[in-house]
């Protein structure tokens, strides 16, 4: 039996001999040719992008003219610049609310269409909060702020129905950053919501089932299989979300150009500025090597801290 | 004796609990109306600013900016609609075919490099495969914004500035598709492969008559994701793009938001109108189809 089964010995047909090869090298050669095209790609547009970016650390680049070797210049630079640390603090600011706003309204969504309801209720519910996922960024964050205009805007007439007092959306250094992480939740928290759905669809029933004839109430069931079977989900959509949130240029940049005075100033938008603006690429590439050590450092803290709380059967 | 009549007791109780007639805690009530209530909200939330451009859209120029908002749309100028493409200067269906032209091209490139690299990770054995697999997954780390730079000067050596071919290079391929792939060749069976082997198929066979069709769930929500990732996005397009006629949509909209001014507002919407219209109709033929794509990719990855 074994021998039938053993896939080892079926070595293939007459293909290979017709151009005289052995089987193994002719299994060899047609893997090498499957993944060239992917290799190459990955080769000259990420592996070969994050020498150059580690070799721009140490020059002084505007493109136009030839790199220029300044040692540590550009790292010394980075602790010595006010606006880094801002961005880097409006960065931490809108990760954290843009990704606990997210990943609890997702749940939370995701438990709400989960239940038992009309199928047509599902449908409805399912499209309204899913579809700002497949919108364009850029263009919705156009019609966000015509909404979010201070004096004719939409929000802030409905606000006034109810007697609040216009808010500053965007143009306010205290208020813009919460505005850009409103819409950011807007167009994501949908997303969020999918992957919670997949995530809370694929616990099977009988585990409810059977605690409710244990006697557990909604909360225990919440803490006590929800969560822990949950815990493989909820680890992927924050480590992406962390990701994502941190790299955010699309929104910003549309709502508020980064501004007013840097309150938006997102590390993508800063980076943008310093690399394509301001043209000092040696230095704009080395904020880029800090957030990637940042990142790097932050999501191997969270598969370390994963092993503590996240269940996979 | 007691503990014998006790004994149905209990499970006429366990019974009752298990099909739901037990008494709720008063808790779990407050728990379903919040829930219901945050759902309707969040909805309308959702819905809300979409039906807003889409009813402004359609209003008079003239008026598009007054308050109080309609949310439905009560004035249907189409001529909105009709301005934006017919107009001299903004080319909108230029636009529309530059970005529908550069997603299919990042697409159908991604969907080819990433099966077939998928496909020889899970199901051949050549020296080194596991090697450029990992190096592959560690690549998956490196987050967009730090290549972007380095990037932007490879593109710009290779003369492919204010040129397509700059957008849709760079986006050939992509680590997470060929992991996604991945796990769907792998839970292919084996004997499929043995089978075509033995019957004296070679590799390219098997891959494209034999194994690429079954795998189609995993490509349509690596397709969908792609394609609406490359439909989207504004920073690489205002990176590369210099001369009017080559702007993909999204960066037109920002662009020439500008341009337009305030006076021509409606049409701006309709503009926007345009660039999400394509999106959802096709989510509202495929939904299940979407939104389950999305699902797999976020179960497996």
């Amino acid at each position: 039996m074994s021998a039938i089964n053993s896939t080892e010995g079926v070595t293939g047909g007459a293909y290979h001999k017709k151009r005289g090869l052995t089987y193994r090298s002719y299994e060899t050669l047609a893997g090498y040719v499957f993944v060239l095209p992917a290799v190459l790609a990955i080769l000259f547009f990420v592996v070969i992008p994050i020498f150059i970016a580690i070799g721009l650390v140490f020059m002084k680049y505007d493109i136009l003219t030839p790199p220029v070797f300044v040692g540590f210049e550009n790292i010394k630079n980075i602790f010595k610049d006010p606006r880094l640390a801002n961005s880097y603090l409006v960065t931490v600011k809108f990760v954290l609310m843009a990704c606990i706003i997210n990943n609890v309204l997702g749940l939370l969504l995701a438990m709400g269409v989960n239940r038992a309801m009309h199928p047509a209720f599902k449908y409805v519910f399912r499209t309204a909060l899913f579809f700002p996922v497949l919108t364009t960024s850029a263009s919705l964050a156009v019609v966000w702020s015509y909404l979010m205009s201070a004096n004719r805007g939409v929000l802030n007439y409905l606000l006034s129905l109810v007697g609040l007092g216009p808010v500053p959306w965007l143009s306010s250094t205290s208020f813009a950053i919460n505005s850009v992480v409103i819409y950011d939740v807007w167009r994501a928290c949908g997303y969020m919501m999918i992957l919670y759905l997949a995530g809370l669809q694929a616990i099977p029933r009988d585990y409810y089932e059977a605690a409710e004839i244990d006697g557990a109430d909604r909360f225990q069931l919440f803490r006590f299989i929800t969560l822990p079977l949950l815990s493989p989900t909820i680890f992927f959509c924050v480590v992406t979300s962390i990701l994502g949130a941190s790299q955010v240029f699309d929104n910003a940049w549309v709502l508020t150009r980064g501004g007013p005075v840097d309150a938006t100033r997102l590390i993508a938008l800063y980076i943008y500025e310093k690399g394509f603006k301001a043209f000092e690429m040696g230095y704009a590439s080395t904020i880029s090597i800090t957030l990637l050590l940042i990142l790097l450092t932050i999501t191997l803290i969270q598969f370390r801290l994963s092993k503590k709380w996240v269940n996979y059967e | 004796m007691t503990s014998i009549q006790d004994l149905p007791k209990i499970d006429l109780q366990a019974e009752k609990k298990a099909k739901g007639f037990r008494k709720r805690s008063p808790f779990f009530y407050v728990g379903e109306v919040l829930l219901w209530m945050l759902l309707i909200i969040m909805a309308i939330i959702e819905f809300a600013p979409i039906s807003w451009l889409f009813a402004n859209s359609l209003r008079d120029t003239k008026v598009a900016y007054n308050l109080p908002p309609s949310f439905w749309p009560t004035d249907f100028q189409w001529i909105n609609y009709y301005n934006v493409i017919a107009s001299p200067q903004i080319k909108f269906m230029l636009f529309f075919w530059n970005s529908m032209k550069i997603a299919a091209a990042v697409t159908v490139g991604t969907l080819l490099t990433c099966s077939m690299a998928a496909f020889a990770f899970a199901r051949l054995k050549f020296p080194g495969r596991d090697v450029i697999f990992f190096l592959f997954l560690a690549t998956f780390m490196v987050p967009a914004t730090v290549v972007l730079i380095p990037t932007f000067i490879i593109i710009s050596r290779m003369g492919l500035l204010d040129n397509h071919l700059a957008l849709i290079l760079p986006a050939l391929t992509s680590a997470f598709g060929i992991f996604l792939l991945r796990q769907s060749f792998m839970s292919l069976p084996e004997a499929l492969m043995d089978a075509a082997k033995i019957d004296g198929a070679g590799f390219f066979r098997i891959f494209f008559v034999i194994m690429l069709p079954l795998v189609g769930p995993g490509l349509s929500a690596l397709g969908i994701l792609t394609f609406l990732g490359s439909w989207n996005a504004l920073l690489g397009p205002m990176l590369y793009l210099r001369s009017n006629d080559n702007f993909t949509f999204p960066l037109a909209i920002v662009v020439l938001q500008g341009y337009m001014g305030t006076g021509n507002r409606a049409q701006v919407l309709a503009g926007i109108m345009i660039s999400v219209a394509p999106v959802l109709i096709f989510f509202l033929l495929a939904q299940q189809f979407i939104i389950q794509g999305v699902a797999i990719s976020g179960l497996k990855g």
